[in-house]
């Protein structure tokens, strides 16, 4: 083996043992019981220090743009190796996490170059020791981030067609077309009730077979259905990092035989930063609505 | 060229706005260069040998741009920077703009349209040449001045 291969393989190791360090800390810092937390430090500063571990052992070998990108999506590929091995992450989680480490640590790697270039040491030491308090800072403060997704749809059935399709539904057989149910993740497939009244009992059942509990707390015939979500199962494709918190059908009667079906979930996100994971968390329940509402009209316009 | 830029002018028209978010400029560029690495990544040779021309000139740096990508700089003030899906800015004159408009290789810049900026795309190894030549042309016109 030259040295040129030595030096790349120390990028990837250094940087990858390094990562994990940084995270079992982060963990160790965070653990506080109950639903582990990602922190946006995590996907930004550990992916950029990464990069810049990754251009420290790359400055003298020269690399064309093209191999420096490729090599970064190598490091990236160990990384998320890692992460399904040592962290239990699914597939999916890593799909979606993939783009984010990648641009950072592009960046890392960019700025590791510009930054060894100068040689000059307190430079180097006060920037990644800056970088490093962010993580700490940033790991050490409180996370809380909740959100509510919004749908709505017209169903051609007055209200009192559309209710029972509501509350409880038989399986959906319709294909999915959503690229992420696609390719494996959770959709839903059927709602069962153990009766029509305040405090009863639901259950959506996914089509991996998991099945979140809920208690209804609203029930308001053919206009409210609120629903608490009590039991949530613990999937390593999403529902690791998200608490779907309450659920609501909200039905207006327009007075001409058609229905107002609004559909609103309240969900709590594990993982930061939020104007990354929001944005997927938005789809996702957006389109586990829609999968559920579409399904309601279909059944009610029979 | 329209098509292939089509979502690249859909996010900066419609989401420019997050361009103030931190970092937010340099991840969007890198999930060009990603993109380009597999569709085309005959492109990135073309940005190395752009840029080990353009570092050859006197008084010429190079510096991340601050909507991401690399920019290129003389004594401080910029020459044009590339977008790593291979999108080209350089800022001239309005009276030069209107010449090379005229040659028929250039594009109006993708938001300052009305400005002394256009845009030129490296589709392949071959742009890399005209782009050379755009950038020199930048260059002497920052020297002179």
């Amino acid at each position: 083996m030259n040295s040129r291969t030595i030096q790349i393989l120390k990028g990837f190791i250094i940087s990858n043992f390094f990562a994990v360090g940084l995270i079992g800390i982060s963990k160790y810092l965070l653990s506080k019981g109950g639903q582990p937390t990602f922190v946006f430090s995590e996907f930004v500063i550990i992916p950029i220090l990464m990069g810049m571990i990754c251009a420290w052992f790359w400055k003298d070998l020269n690399l064309p743009g093209r191999k420096r990108a490729l090599y970064a999506c190598l490091d990236i590929f160990f990384a998320l190796t890692f992460s399904y091995i040592f962290l239990g992450e699914g597939v999916i989680c890593l799909v979606i996490v993939s783009p984010l480490i990648f641009g950072f640590l592009m960046l890392g790697v960019f700025v590791g170059f510009k930054l060894f270039k100068r040689h000059d040491e307190n430079l180097n030491v006060s920037v990644i020791a800056i970088l490093i308090f962010v993580f700490v800072n940033d790991s050490l403060s409180k996370h809380n981030y909740q959100n509510m997704v919004s749908d709505t749809i017209t169903i051609h059935a007055p209200p009192a067609k559309v209710w029972k399709n509501v509350v409880a539904f038989e399986k959906i057989k319709q294909e999915n077309k959503y690229w992420l149910f696609r390719i494996g993740m959770p959709s839903p497939m059927q709602t069962t009730v153990t009766g029509y009244y305040k405090g009863a009992g639901r259950k959506c059942i996914f089509s991996n077979g998991y099945t979140f509990g809920e208690k209804i707390i609203t029930y308001d015939e053919t206009h409210d259905l609120t629903f608490d979500i009590v039991d949530q199962p613990r999937d390593p494709e999403i529902m690791n990092h998200i608490d779907i918190l309450r659920g609501q059908f909200l039905l207006k009667d327009n007075g001409n035989g058609t229905t107002t079906l609004t559909g609103n979930s309240w969900y709590k996100l594990y993982v930061f930063p939020t104007w990354y994971y929001d944005i997927w968390a938005q789809s996702i329940t957006r389109n586990v609505h829609l999968r559920v509402m579409e399904h309601i009209k279909q059944i009610s316009e029979k | 060229m329209k098509n292939k830029l089509a979502l690249f002018k859909f996010v900066i028209r419609y989401l420019g706005f997050l361009k103030a978010v931190p970092l937010l400029p340099y991840l969007f560029d890198s999930q060009l260069m990603l993109w380009t690495l597999f569709v085309r990544p005959q492109i990135l040779d073309a940005f190395d040998n752009i840029e080990s021309e353009v570092l050859r000139w006197q008084g010429t740096g190079k510096r991340l741009h601050k909507y991401g990508g690399m920019q290129f700089d003389f004594n401080g003030k910029e020459i044009g920077h590339i977008h790593s899906n291979g999108l080209l800015d350089i800022r001239f004159s309005r009276k030069i703009k209107k010449q090379l408009l005229a040659e028929g290789k250039v594009n109006r810049h993708h938001i300052f349209e009305k400005s002394g900026w256009i845009s030129f795309y490296i589709e392949n190894i071959s742009d890399a040449q005209y782009a050379k030549q755009l950038l020199r042309k930048a260059y002497e016109g920052l020297y002179a001045n």
